[in-house]
Parts: structure tokens; sequence; C-alpha cells
């Protein structure tokens, strides 16, 4: 384990972290509702630090919140940069159906019922990291691009690439929410991890968001 | 080299992305938060038959009311709101705008498909003012893709469906009718003989006697049928709500619409006969592939009590 490499992410930083979290969550439920008339619950954040390497592991514990579990994965980048990570328990697809109040979704019988759930999975994928990274960036100050999202199903090839595309000597810091979709009464996990490079920006953004405070 | 005023170094700066907005092969609409369309490229005014003139200041659905869907509005706001990307993708949307398909490698796609991307465009002080939409023309990939998919589950000979299709197929009949208690039958077919008619005629001969033979048969069965190529000179028919006795009938059909047709190959007139064995699903049955056992041995018990007929189990 390469400990020194790892820069230190002080427990006050993680304090205003959590804090930002805390807002930029809450307004992105708002205007989730408000706007697009997507209701979620999001519970309060937590914030952890981690050696890369270690994310497997950790990704494999925290999924075990559902045997069967779909993930949907996005990058972006900016100053800001990293992955999110959306953990839905396994054929939860249909179930969003409702939720998006699709007048062209009723002709989902002319498509393969794999596909339908993977467009679904996308664009409320797609939907729910947008905001919260949106929220969290425009209260940072600064904005960040997308990769499309990719919906992984675990045990498939692309878990296993998607696990291996992360570099195990970097640090990770996990912001992790377990939100509820009103409506429809599904569970799931959201992560975002940055990578190494944003660390020493987002620290400098932390302090910088405290100034008025200080 | 000579230092440029910013003024000027600015201005060549626009000049060249002007002519970049215009020249790149790339769907390019600019609209504001009204919705009203802002920037039209000409790749856009190209494909649309819109000119730029006629579009800008005006609001993209008069032009296009096909946009006003709960998914564009959705993914537009979230655009707005979050500075979130949209991302449309050909294989589950097909297409945003409705643009006549340049359909190559023989396909026929009735619009262009389209690969679309959706972002947000700010201001100097980091307020989002408009959104882009980015249209990729991606009608070939998704012409690969669907030559692909016909490719894995279509015989190349015959043009009917292949044995892995036919066991997936089935896979599935099975489990729907033996749920819903619907009656659901196949018959195998084996054309009698038809090692002699490559050996005595050519191969040439032969596959032109498969294809015809595969033909004659889907232009008789219901398209609900299944029709596929089991293997060299085997065929399989899956027929959907079909119970023994009317397969059997249709087997009897089949088999002297064969016996009476004359193949012409070239010069050479030949005739065939096929053997048939036909089994329906019953309450005991466990799985798809024990339906085509028991057909496959009604299919040998014809052939054994001597070929041209047709035997239920």
């Amino acid at each position: 384990m390469k400990i020194e490499c790892r820069p230190a992410f002080s427990d006050e930083e993680k304090e205003i972290l959590q804090e930002i979290m805390n807002i930029a969550f809450g307004n992105a439920t708002a205007d989730l509702a408000e706007l697009i008339d997507i209701y979620v619950e999001l519970n309060a954040p937590s914030i952890q630090v981690l050696g890369i390497g270690d994310l497997p592991d950790y990704l494999i514990r925290r999924m075990k919140l559902h045997t069967e579990t779909s993930i949907v994965a996005q990058n972006f980048w900016g100053d800001f940069k990293g992955s999110s990570i959306l953990v839905l328990p396994n054929r939860s697809g249909r179930s969003l159906i409702a939720i998006l109040d699709d007048d062209e979704m009723n002709d989902f019988s002319m498509k393969p019922v794999a596909g339908q759930e993977k467009e679904v999975l996308m664009e409320v994928g797609n939907i729910l990291i947008g905001a919260c990274v949106g929220k969290v960036c425009e209260l940072l100050n600064t904005f960040v691009t997308y990769t499309p999202p990719q919906v992984i199903l675990r045990n498939s090839d692309e878990y296993s690439a998607f696990i291996e595309s992360f570099d195990p000597s970097q640090t990770a810091i996990i912001m992790e929410t377990v939100f509820r979709f009103q409506k429809i009464d599904i569970n799931g996990l959201l992560l975002l991890i940055t990578n190494q490079e944003a660390i020493e920006w987002l620290q400098k953004a932390l302090h910088h968001f405290m100034e008025p405070y200080e | 080299m000579a230092s440029e005023s910013p003024a000027s170094f600015y201005g060549t700066l626009r000049m060249i992305f002007a002519q970049i907005f215009d020249m790149v092969n790339v769907g390019i609409v600019i609209l504001d938060k009204e919705l009203k369309v802002y920037k039209w490229n000409r790749w856009m005014e190209i494909h649309s038959k819109i000119s730029a003139q006629e579009i800008i200041g005006a609001s993209v659905f008069d032009f296009f009311p096909n946009l006003k869907n709960p998914r564009f509005l959705r993914n537009v706001k979230s655009v707005l709101t979050f500075g979130n990307f949209a991302f449309f993708s050909q294989k589950l949307h097909k297409y945003i705008f409705p643009f006549k398909a340049n359909n190559s490698l023989g396909t026929d796609f009735k619009h262009m498909r389209q690969s679309c991307t959706m972002g947000p465009l700010r201001d100097e002080n980091n307020r989002i003012q408009y959104v882009y939409i980015m249209v990729q023309d991606v009608t070939d990939v998704a012409a690969y893709e669907q030559k692909l998919i016909e490719m894995s589950i279509k015989d190349g000979l015959t043009g009917v469906y292949n044995r892995g299709f036919l066991e997936n197929r089935l896979a599935e009949d099975f489990e729907r009718h033996k749920r819903y208690m619907r009656p659901l039958s196949i018959i195998m077919q084996d054309i009698d003989f038809f090692k002699r008619i490559n050996d005595t005629y050519s191969h040439p001969c032969g596959d032109y006697v498969l294809k015809n033979f595969a033909s004659l048969i889907v232009s008789t069965i219901r398209k609900v049928d299944i029709f596929a190529r089991y293997g060299g000179e085997e065929f399989c028919c899956v027929l959907p709500e079909t119970g023994i006795e009317s397969a059997k009938k249709l087997a009897e059909h089949l088999r002297k619409k064969i016996e009476n047709e004359i193949f012409r190959f070239n010069e050479t007139e030949i005739k065939i006969t096929i053997s048939q064995g036909v089994a329906e699903l019953k309450k005991e049955t466990v799985s798809g592939e024990e339906l085509l056992r028991r057909a496959d041995d009604a299919l040998y018990e014809a052939k054994e009590t001597g070929r041209n007929k047709v035997v239920g189990k």
C-alpha cells in the first residue's frame, strides 16, 4: 500500500464536503421534482477516503444490498473529475418506466425487453447523476462534461472491465448516498468517486467555498 | 511572428470557427432557453432542406413537432437546469430529426439513424444560456448491425432461420404455451435420398433444390410459424396454437405439394419427396428439446417405414 502518495484529506475537509453534498443533493431533489417530475429522496450522504485498490471490494460489499444489481456508470471531467455509479436492484428498469410517464414508452412491447430496461436505466441514471454532480459543481463554482452513461450488469465482462479501469495506486474520495424513488419504492445507491488528480483541486475549492464564512 | 492585436486575433478565430461550424460532417443546432433556434449549421440545412434563414428565430417545435414529447423536454430541462449532457443513441431512439436515410448496404430505413448529444452552453458568467444538439449520421452502423443480426439467425444458403434461432424460439414458445396451456406442435422434415441428388446432379444442383424447397414451404405455412434449417437436408416447422391433428394435416398437405413439384435446375428436372415427423406439446413434456426429440423419433419411423410419409407422435 503506497500510503505516502495519498494526499491528506483532513476531517475538516471531509466535513465541508459533507455539507456541500447535503446542500447539493437537497437542491438536486428539489429541482428534479419541480422541473422534471422525478421524485426522489436522497439520504444524508457519507464520505469515505479509500485507496482505489480497495474500491472493488468496497463496491462488492455495498452492492450486497441486492443479490443481483444493475449499474449505471458515467464519467465526468473538468476541474472536478471522476466516475459516478448508480446501483439499482436488478430488473428495476421496468418499474422505472412508471416514473417517466412517456407515451412513447407505450410502444415498448415492440422492442426486446433487455433493450427497454437498458433504455430506462440509462435515461434515469443520466438525469440523476447529472443532477447530483451538477449541483455539487455549482456550489464549487465549476462545471464538468460527461461521457455517455453505460449500463453494466454484474457478473459480466463489462463489469470486470469497469473495475479494471481504475488505477489501484490512486486514492479515491467516495461520496455515497442511498436514494429512494417515491412513486415506486425502489432503493438505490449513488456513488461519486473522484480520482487523484481532482483531489488537490477539490481541497482548494472546498476552502474557497468556506472563505465567506471564515 | 508579428504580434496580432487581441481584436484581430479574436476576429480571425471567429472567422475560423464560423467556417468549421459549417464544414463539419455533423449536424449542429443551438437552441435558446425558449427552444427557439439560434444556430443551424450547413449539415442541418442540407439534410433537413430547411435553410438557416428560415428556421433561425423560430421555435424548433414549429418545424419538428415530433420533438414535443416528454423525453425530449425532460432532457432539455435537465441540460438547462443541471448542465447535464443528454445522449440519444440510435439503438434506443433511432433518430431525433426525421431526415431521409441514405440507404447503403441494401437496408431500407425510412429515416436516417442518428446518434445525438445534447449539452449546455454557458455565458462568461458560467450561466447556461443555450442548449446545443449534435447530430451524427450512424445509418451505416445501424445497417451493419442489422446485417449482423440477420446473419446470426438465418441460414446462409436458404435464407430461412438457422438451428440456433429455432432452438431459442422453441424454448420461448415452449414456456409460453405450457404456461397458458395452449397447443403447440412441430414438424421435422427430411428430404428423401437427398445425397443422390448431390451425387447424381452435382452440389450446386443440390443447393438449388434446398433453396427452392425452403421457399416453397415458407410460402405455404402461416406467418406466425417458424421454419428453420435444422442441418443438412433436415428442416423444422414450429407451429404455435396448433394441435397435432392440424399439424398432421399441414404436413400431409406439404408432402403432396413437394411430391408434385418439379424442380428445374438448368435443363434437369428433379422430383423429390419428404418424410415428416410430427409431435405435439403434452402436459408431461418437460422441454422444447424433448418435443424436438419426439418429432425426430417420428421422422425416423417415417423413414424406416417407407419414406414420403407423415408420422405423428
